[in-house]
Formats: structure tokens, sequence, C-alpha cells
């Protein structure tokens, strides 16, 4: 009688609660985080926060929507479905110039651009400047499509020095494994599914990232709703400082991480899954971070990062100034 | 009650009538047809001459755009409900069962049938020799069975007025022939205004009292031909000369129009 | 058995042919998927064709059975969920559309060009957008479901119900009976077979509608769980999703048509019964 009497009461304080102070938390705080793709081991950080506690530890309850691309990704949070997400921040500086989308750039993930030619042992591709006159296998709507010309000219090669293939994503690793192609372009992500297929059918892969041809940017980063920020900014700020415990302790510990993210998503493979945070261990940690430190979104190479991304969208490189899609409020401290 | 049978039952006055007023061409003029309580008249005439124009004319389903059509000295201006019509396809409804589709008129006018009604349908269904067929669905049933049931359906509401148009066509000779006789001994038994579109002048003769010819397009009355065969008619009114010469009479009309014209 | 019922030597062989035909007869489509499974694996393992080119029946089933079947039946629910609201939605939006269109001239006039419009637009092209305006949840899903189906069931609808005899209206007619009997004792059972045609293209194209959604967002379903192994280059995994999804939809079509033989005996060609 008495329950009955007080549960609705609850649920109204509750509601009272979530809505005036957030400060005075009955319950944790709801988080919808955005993922700009389907769950895979690169995606593993913020299923072990959830795992480890590291969110509970903040008083947050994480809820995980899986997105369709970057673009995607940062449009959900602008129209405020999810409050945060891991997506390239190149699509947010582009989005930023062309339509000012509210969402900022808060913790940076990858320091490193993730895109990279990938081919077989024994192929005459052995290092970038080996392109030149090939034919190479590309997804039509991966944004790599945009810096390869770039990356091109920085190595001394013309534009169509190179015949693209345009292909469905599916279909890249077939073409690659049966010979029926010399290289694809392909994401330093899936290193690890595409050994793996390279193994079955007795092959080795070649990886040629572009970071070794001057291609040098920040990538996927920890992007946030403005509103999210301004209007929950003590959430957002345990957030954060959680997530980067997260993602120290996936690369710490990536047989773990592969655990914590097949025990919630278990159509992702524990050991796949820790094969590929080991191979992706260098976009995380890096010359980079060792200089700035994990997390860090330097002035420097944010303009560097606009750069690489104005040009490759075809935006004036005075459109935007690359600070406005930065927010350093919520950076965790550096010990 | 002598009196009122004796008046014209269904009157049309310089009656016409043009579908398509933009083109102009009428596709029936200058109809006049008196036709008395009861009596039974069939309508002959080349394809396209406007027989059944005039039958709707009568249901009130057309309004005609000169002359007038009455009943009982009343003029037509609307659908009327006292009529029973008999289509050239059965038209009845496939979900429903052969009792069904002849209660069918009076579910659909007021929404419920009584039980009352329910035997009215089996005596009618008996009458027309039916009666084992009332529970079959109307696709268990040969053409000539639904054409019946189609007729059955018409007699329900026991309509004044009767409108058959080419009931008959789609039947085989046999058949078609012995439902004529069939459909007198309905007549006699409850005696209807009945109006008989036919393309058979046998048939016409056979079963009417007064024959109506009309002319090519736009349809006007050639001649109103009365049938003095004595009845009750039967397969042997056939053999009869009056048959021969009144049927020779129509098919005169119809296949020599120059000759009259 | 006993020597003299025993039928004369040709007579038997014609017996025996006419068995086997109707034995074929009756058990040829199921006779053909065997042999087309057979060769398919066949080819397969003689033509040693890599895994992710094309899977062997074999591995196929091996990897349906890897899954856990409740994990099986979650997805299968997400998926069977979305459709089946989606395709209900469509059902009452379409039929009373249609109706309304047949009994209104202005209403068909204006209603048929805006269908047409939304047909031609390509659902995958929309659901992003109807993603973004209403949600990641099943509203948005049950809607794309719903956009993809609709237009052939008002169709259908509205192409049975004007199919209706004119002698039948005229009949309802000179009976002076309401507008809405006409409707519903008339023009809507006639309806019936048009409309179950339209259901059964509409089931299948439900399914579809609710995979092309799953793409855009979800975190559960059929078409979710076969994008999610392709992008792990789990292929064999990908074609049981595919192959249990083709089941599904092969389920559901067969249930309309149960459906109509249950409900509506009479709306089916009399030998098809
Ligand atoms: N709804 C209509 N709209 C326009 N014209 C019509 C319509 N109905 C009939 N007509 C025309 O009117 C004329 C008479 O048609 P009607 O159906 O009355 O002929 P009919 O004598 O019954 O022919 P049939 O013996 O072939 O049934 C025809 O020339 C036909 O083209
Ligand atoms: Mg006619």
């Amino acid at each position: 009688m008495l329950k009955k009497l007080t549960k609705p009461l609850l649920q109204v304080t509750a509601l009272a609660a979530a809505l005036g102070c957030s400060a005075m938390t009955l319950a944790a705080d709801k988080v919808t985080f955005q993922l700009d793709w389907l769950p895979g081991g690169d995606k593993a950080p913020v299923y072990v926060g959830i795992q480890q506690g590291f969110f509970a530890a903040e008083d947050l309850e994480v809820k995980i929507a899986s997105g369709r691309g970057s673009t995607d990704a940062v449009t959900k949070m602008a129209t405020g479905q999810s409050d945060v997400g891991t997506a390239d921040i190149g699509a947010l500086m582009a989005a930023k110039a062309r339509d000012g989308v509210p969402v900022s750039a808060v913790l940076s993930y990858f320091s490193q651009a993730p895109h990279a030619f990938f081919t077989l042992e024994g192929s005459s591709i052995k290092s970038l400047k080996d392109v030149a006159g090939k034919k190479i296998a590309t997804s039509p709507f991966t944004s790599s499509n945009a810096f390869l010309p770039l990356v091109l000219k920085e190595n001394g090669m013309a534009a169509d020095s190179v015949t693209l293939v345009k292909s469905d994503p599916g279909a890249l690793s077939p073409m690659l494994m049966t010979g029926n192609i010399e290289g694809i372009i392909a994401w330093v992500t899936n290193v690890a599914l595409y050994e793996k297929q390279a193994a079955e059918a007795g092959k080795t892969l070649r990886v040629i990232p572009w970071t070794d041809g001057g291609l040098d940017l920040y990538s996927s980063s920890l992007l946030a709703a403005d509103k999210f920020l301004s209007e929950r900014p003590d959430v957002a700020k345990r957030f954060v400082k959680a997530f980067a415990k997260a993602v120290q302790f996936t690369y710490a510990n990536p047989d773990k991480a592969g655990a914590d993210i097949h025990a919630i998503v278990p159509e992702v493979d524990a050991a796949i899954a820790a094969a590929q945070i080991r191979s992706i261990n260098g976009l995380v940690y890096n010359d980079v971070t060792s200089h700035d430190g994990f997390g860090a979104l330097t002035p420097e190479r944010m303009a560097l990062t606009w750069k690489w991304v104005s040009q490759a969208n075809d935006l004036a490189a005075d459109a935007m100034n690359p600070e406005v899609a930065v927010n350093r409020d919520f950076m965790p401290e550096q010990k | 009650m002598t009196k009122a049978s004796e008046r014209a039952f269904v009157r049309m006055e310089q009656v016409g009538h043009c579908y398509d007023p933009a083109a102009g061409n009428m596709a029936v003029q200058q109809i006049d047809l008196e036709i008395h309580r009861h009596e039974f008249v069939a309508v002959v005439g080349p394809s396209g001459c406007g027989k059944s124009t005039l039958l709707r004319m009568v249901a009130g389903l057309l309004i005609p755009s000169a002359g007038k059509v009455s009943v009982f000295d009343r003029q037509v201006t609307e659908p009327r409900d006292d009529v029973g019509i008999v289509f050239q396809k059965p038209t009845l409804l496939p979900w429903l069962t052969v009792r069904d589709n002849v209660l069918f008129p009076l579910k659909h006018k007021y929404g419920l049938v009584t039980a009352a009604d329910k035997v009215r349908a089996e005596e009618l269904l008996a009458m027309a020799g039916l009666a084992q067929f009332s529970a079959r669905m109307p696709d268990e049933l040969s053409g000539g069975m639904q054409q019946r049931v189609g007729i059955v359906r018409a007699l329900l509401l026991n309509p004044d007025i009767l409108l058959m148009d080419e009931p008959f066509s789609a039947l085989d000779a046999m058949t078609r022939e012995q439902i004529g006789f069939d459909l007198l001994d309905i007549w006699t038994e409850h005696p209807k205004t009945v109006l008989f579109i036919t393309h058979s002048i046998s048939e016409a003769v056979l079963l009417a009292d007064r024959v109506l010819v009309m002319s090519q397009r736009p349809g006007t009355v050639l001649d109103l031909i009365e049938i003095d065969i004595p009845r009750p008619r039967s397969s042997a009114t056939i053999n009869s000369p009056r048959f021969a010469e009144l049927t020779a009479r129509i098919r005169k009309h119809i296949y020599e129009p120059e000759v009259h014209a | 058995m006993s020597q003299k019922s025993m039928p004369n030597k040709t007579a038997l062989s014609d017996t025996a042919t006419l068995a086997i035909r109707q034995w074929l007869l009756n058990y040829a489509s199921a006779l053909f998927f065997i042999v087309f499974v057979v060769m398919w694996e066949l080819i397969c393992r003689v033509g040693k064709v890599p895994v992710y080119i094309l899977p062997s029946p074999v591995s196929i089933v091996n990897a349906f059975f890897d899954v856990e079947f409740s994990r099986w039946l979650e997805h299968l629910w997400a998926t069977l969920r979305v459709a089946l609201m989606g395709f209900a939605l469509s059902i009452c939006i379409s039929i009373p559309l249609a109706i309304a269109m047949v009994r209104s001239e202005v209403l068909s006039r204006t209603i048929y060009p805006a269908l047409v419009v939304i047909q031609s637009t390509p659902v995958v092209a929309v659901a992003p957008l109807i993603i973004v305006l209403m949600g990641t949840g099943d509203m948005s899903r049950v809607l794309i479901t719903c956009l993809i189906t609709f237009f052939p069931l008002v169709v259908s609808t509205a192409t049975g119900m004007l199919e209706t005899p004119e002698e039948l209206i005229e009949l309802s007619k000179s009976l002076r009976a309401p507008r809405y009997r006409e409707t519903w004792q008339i023009r809507i059972p006639y309806a019936i077979p048009h409309i179950f045609s339209g259901l059964k293209v509409s089931i299948t194209l439900a399914i579809i509608g609710a995979v092309v959604a799953e793409f855009v967002a979800a975190e559960k379903g059929l078409g979710y769980f076969i994008q999610f192994s392709t992008s792990f280059f789990k292929i064999p995994q990908a074609f049981a999703g595919l192959i249990f999804l083709a089941v599904v939809s092969l389920v559901l079509f067969k249930s309309v048509q149960w459906a109509q033989q249950w409900l509506y005996p009479w709306s089916i060609p009399k030998n098809k019964r």
C-alpha cells in the first residue's frame, strides 16, 4: 500500500531533480553515446567504460546507439538524438564550415589518420610512391577518396596517376585476395579483419598507411552536442573523464576490452576485437600523444587538420577558424 | 382496380436521350410508348440502338434529356425501388450463398433480413426449382441456374415492374427456351409489368404480349407488334403459322430497314 | 499381389510412369532444391571457392548454428515486430484512403499524383531523413516500412473497388440503398481478391522496409545482423542471415495466402482452392 503511494511520488521527485538541479542526483545521469559505425574493436572504449564500471563510478548511465558513418553520427548529435559520440573530426569540421552544426570536439581519440593502402605481400606496391599507374579499388563513399589526390600530390604524383575502381565495401577484400586488384584503400582499423582473411587465403597483408606519406591530422575524436555541453556541463565533464580512462584501459588490456564488447554485443568476437585493438594502438598512442598527451586537441594540429580537411572538401582555407570546432573546457586534467 | 390496370402503367412521351451533349448525337429519340399493367413487352433492335438506355430510364437510373417517362402517372426523376432488374450476366455476389444472394436486395436496402424474408427466399427458390441449392455458393451452379437465381433475386422485393436486359443471352439454346417458359410460369403466378430486352426475335414473339421494334441508332420506334398468340404458350407455339408470320414481320424490320424508311 | 489381379505388363509400366510423373510433380520443387544445394556444395568443394566469394551450404549451416538460437530469435523478433507493425499501419492507412479515393473524384485526382511521387522516391534515400526527424526508435522504422508497403495496397484496393461490375452498382442505386452499404456490401468484398494480391506484395515489401530501416539505424534485427556480419567479413554468417530472412518472407507470404484461403475461400479461383 505504502509502496503504491510512494512510487509515483519518487518518480516525480526524480523527474524534478533531473529537470531542475542535475547536481543533486537521485538517479544516475543518462547519456546517449553515438557510434559512427557498427560496434567493433575500434569502438571498444565505451563498452569497456560500461563493463569496467568507469561510467558507473561517475554516476553515469550510458546508452549506445550505432551509426552509419561520421556525417550520420554528427547529424544525430546535432539533432539531439545523442549527447556524445566518436566520429571523424574532419566530418565535423566540414559540417561546421557548411552549416555551423552545434557540435564540438572535446577530446581526441585517433591522433593520426587511419587511411591506408592495403596490398598483399609479393605485390609491386611496396611504398606509397609505387601506386602510380596502378589500379586501386575503393568504396564509393569513404572520406579517403577525398584525401587521395592530396596525398598523391604531397608525394609528387599527379592526382590522376592512380586509376580508382569504386566498389562495394564488402567486395574489396575478395577483390584483393583473389588478385583481382593489386591494392585497395581501407582503414587501419580494419587491418585485423583483413589479416585474418589473408591468412585464410594463405597470403600476407601489407599495409601502407598514408601517415607515411605526410597525411598528418586528427581523425576519430570524442564529439559532443553543444546543447549537452551547455546544459549539463557537469555530466559532460564526468563523462569525458570516464571515457579517457576507458580508452587507457582498452589499449592496456586488449583482451579484457574484447571480452567487454562481446559481453554487450555478442555478435562481436572477443578475439577479433582484441586483435583490432592491438593493431590500431598506433592511431591512439603515437608521437603526437607522447608530445601533447592523450586526448589533446592542440591549436597547431587543429589548424593542420583543417588544412587537409578544407582541401579535401573543396572548402576555402578561411571558410572557418578551426578553433570553433573544438571545446577544451572538458579535457581531463593531464597527469 | 380494374380501371387502374386498364390505364397505361408505364408511359414514355417523346423521350430522347443524348449521352454526350458536346457531340450532340442522340442515342434514342422520339420514343412514344405505353405499357399496360402486367403486360409483357419485349424490345428488339440492332445492337447499340438504345434498348438498355430505355430500360435504365424506366428504372430511373437515367433521366432522359428530352421528353418524359412516367410510371403510374408520376414522372420518374430518381431511381425507383419498385423495380426488379435482371441483367445479362447473373452478377451474383460470389461471397454469398444462393439464398443470401436472393436476400441481398433486402439486406442492402434495409440492412437486415427477418426470418420471414428467409422463408420467402426459400419459397421463391423452390418455385425456380433451386430448393436444394440454396446453401450452395454461386460458382457451384451452372450458368442457367445462376441466371434463375438472378431472376429470383429481382422478384424478392415483389416489384411492380420487372426489367430484364437480355437475361438469357449468355445461355445455350436449350436452357434458354426452358428458362423462358419458366419465366412465363412465374409471371402467370405473380403478374408483373415486364420490359424484356432480347436479341432473339423468336424469343420475343414466344414470350411477349407486344414486341417493340427499334431502329438503328439513334433509336426510334419502328413498329409495335401485338402478339395475338393465345396463352399458355409452349414449345408447340413455335410451329404455329402465326408465330412464323409475326417473326417474319419483325425480321423484315431488322434486316431490310430501308424498305420502311 | 495375387497373380490374378496382377495387371499385364504394358499396363503396369503405364501406371508406373504415371506414378513417377505424379511424384515428380509433387516433389519437383523439393527435388530441385536438393539438387541445387548439392551442386552448390560440390562446386564450392571441388573448385575450392574461397569462402569470401561464395560460402558453401555446409559452412552457412554451421554459421547458422554458431549463433545462439535465442540471439536469432531476438533479431527475428526485432525485424518481425517492425515489419508487422508497419504492415498493419499501412493497412490502416491505405484501405480507408482507397475507399475515399474511389468515392470522391476530387480526392482521387489530388491524392493519386502525391502517391505516385511518394512511391517513386526511393525509400532508401528518405530513410535517413525520417530517422533524423523521428528519432532512432521503432516509430521511424515502422514509418519507413509503412511508406514502402502502402502504395501497392492502395492501388490494388482502389482497382478492386473500381472493377465492381457496373450492374451491381446500378442494382444498389435502384434499391436506393445508403452509399456506405454500396461500399461495404459490394465494392469492398469485390475488392477482396485484389486486396489480397496487394497484401501479398506488401508483406514481402514490409520485410524489405524493416531491413532498409535497420541498415540506417538499429541495434538489432536481421538486417542489422547481416550488415554486421558483412562488416566483419563473416560471409557465411551473412548468408545464414539472408537465408533466414528469405524464409521469414516466405512464411509471411504463405500466411497471407492461408489467411485468404481461410477467411475468403470464394476469392480464390476454384481450381486453386
Ligand atoms: N454511358 C454511356 N455513355 C455514352 N454513350 C453511351 C452510354 N451508354 C450507351 N451509350 C451509347 O448509346 C447508344 C445506345 O446504347 P444502349 O446500351 O442503350 O444500346 P443497346 O441497344 O442496349 O445495345 P446492345 O444491344 O448492344 O446492348 C449506343 O450507341 C452507345 O454507344
Ligand atoms: Mg444493352
